[in-house]
């Protein structure tokens, strides 16, 4: 497709005179000038007015805004560094941040995603088997089950869910992600702290942890078993935004630490890095022994493993295993399977 | 043309609340910003009021910033030209403005502390070949905060000839750039 072609009036057959009979002609004529600040405010005013109502001439001032914004960029210069923490402090000064809006939006969005895929399915389809939960009414029950914890934890309802399996299943997960979503937006829980303490979900009895980082899990569980979902009726596996990949791996390997030693795994002294590509990855180093929970440090690592982003987030859900996902090890041989045996026990199934 | 995938969503975190959003954007154009704004401003501490006022202002009222009209950047670098324009409108005289005149249409060389990335070479080469006559009217008014009627006296044009030739230059521009793919089609 050659862009001009799609562009009436970008041509050198256009008259520079300016003719206020013709809006059109006046503001083509006028557009360059505009576009790099060089009119007077009269001329501005008239030019905004019609390019909010001429799609043709907005799309010719979009393309010399483009680019008269590059003239500059022939010298890029970095401002101090300095200045980074002086301009995100004014910025939370002037308008409060509100992460808690942010992972609620993060798992809601899931949520719809998951929803729109139960659109498809026909009464038949609730009793497909899918090999976790029996059947795909089991699947949700348990995802409806492990959002009633969190919301028990909020203090808000809890939704029963229905014995039989069947459509039920999905009005049960429906309501008690959205008294979650809505609780947290304008709802009861919306003054909540993301430290407030809550029970996490694991494959085995639940753990203490965080607001902030049991709806980072509640997101991950939902695209987990979206895809199993689609793993039902083969379906292409989804992939969440880069800002939620992240947050699931920030999270799987601050846990990492304290799961190695609930494993007996642990290997006092000892760190790994894990470099992960692609969209929402990134490096950590995680000491493999330390009785410290934080989890991500600095210095030097006995092995390093690189793989994807999004297919090391699989493996926290378990839906890889050390022996299915792509990756490659240097350093230590020995520790690369103990770190992604227990990283792929991190989830709840 | 439609909306850079990435621009929405950052937009969208933004109109969260989501301060992380702010950083990316800092970190990923923040050097744009505040080069544009040293060009035009040639000024230290200019430069970097402006660059903190680009940012804030996103942060304060995200939803100013439409992705349907263009990108994130262009968005940014719009209002850092405005705001840098606006201090030398403000601080310089018109005396010693026709000073600056030469500092400003001289391109050849590169300052103390820039960056030469790829992209910017690219940019480089695009800008320098314009046709001199284009090149000079649209760097006076660019970085110079020239009116193209204040283009217009100080080249000895006509008005009609100093806004044909600002037109012809960002076009040729875009037409170069879009050849490059740095800027979409």
């Amino acid at each position: 497709v050659i862009g001009s072609e799609q562009r009436p009036g970008n041509g050198a057959d256009m008259s520079t005179q300016a003719d206020t009979s013709n809006p059109h002609g006046d503001v083509l004529d006028l557009l360059g000038a505009w576009a790099v600040g060089a009119c007077d405010d009269d001329e501005i005013a008239r030019i905004d007015r019609h390019l909010r109502e001429c799609e043709r001439c907005g799309a010719q001032a979009a393309r010399l805004t483009a680019a008269a914004s590059w003239l500059g960029a022939d010298q890029l210069r970095p401002p101090p560094e300095s200045l980074r923490a002086r301009v995100l402090a004014q910025a939370r000064e002037r308008r409060a941040p509100a992460p808690l809006r942010t992972l609620t939006e993060a798992y809601a969005g899931q949520i719809a995603l998951l929803d729109q895929a139960l659109d498809s399915l026909g009464p038949e389809d609730w009793q497909r088997q899918e090999p976790r939960h029996r059947d795909v009414a089991g699947l949700l029950a348990h995802l409806t089950a492990n959002d009633a914890l969190l919301a028990t934890d909020l203090d808000l309802p809890v939704i029963a869910i229905p014995g039989h399996a069947g459509p039920g299943a999905r009005t049960a997960w429906r309501r008690q992600a959205q008294i979650l979503t809505n609780g947290l937006r304008t709802g009861p829980a919306a003054a909540t702290t993301l430290d407030r303490r809550v029970r996490l979900t694991t494959k085995r009895a639940p753990r203490p942890g965080r607001l902030r980082d049991a709806l980072v899990q509640r997101a991950f569980e939902t695209w987990t078993h979206l895809d199993d979902l689609g793993a039902v009726f083969g379906r292409v596996p989804s992939v969440p935004p880069p800002e939620q990949v992240r947050r699931i791996l920030d999270l799987a390997m601050r846990l990492l630490p304290a799961a190695l030693r609930e494993h007996g795994l642990s290997r006092p002294g000892r760190a790994g890095r894990i470099v992960l590509s692609g969209a929402g990855g990134g490096e950590w180093t995680v000491p493999l022994g330390s009785t410290a929970d934080a989890g991500i440090a600095g210095g030097a690592a006995d092995v390093t493993i690189e793989a994807d982003a999004v297919e090391f987030a699989r493996l926290v859900a378990n839906r890889r295993s050390p022996g299915t996902l792509r990756h490659t090890v240097r350093g230590d041989d020995a520790l690369a399977p103990v770190i992604l045996h227990v990283a792929s026990q991190l989830g709840c199934d | 043309v439609l909306p850079d995938e990435d621009d929405v969503r950052l937009h969208e975190r933004l109109i969260a609340g989501d301060d992380d959003a702010l950083a990316e954007v800092y970190d990923r154009w923040a050097g744009h910003v505040h080069g544009l704004a040293m060009r035009v401003t040639a000024d230290h501490a200019l430069a970097e009021d402006v660059t903190q006022d680009v940012f804030v202002h996103l942060w304060e009222r995200p939803e100013a910033f439409d992705p349907r009209q263009g990108t994130l950047r262009s968005w940014l670098c719009m209002l850092a030209h405005r705001r840098s324009v606006d201090h030398i409108r403000r601080r310089i005289a018109r005396s010693q403005r026709q000073v600056l005149s030469a500092d400003v249409t001289d391109h050849s060389g590169v300052d103390e502390g820039v960056i030469l990335e790829t992209e910017a070479k690219v940019v480089r080469e695009a800008v320098r070949a314009l046709p001199e006559a284009q090149l000079d009217a649209v760097l006076l008014a660019y970085f110079g905060g020239r009116t193209y009627r204040e283009v217009a006296q100080e080249l000895g044009i006509p008005e009609g000839t100093a806004k044909s030739r600002l037109r012809a230059a960002l076009s040729s521009l875009a037409d170069r750039l879009e050849a490059q793919g740095i800027l979409e089609r």
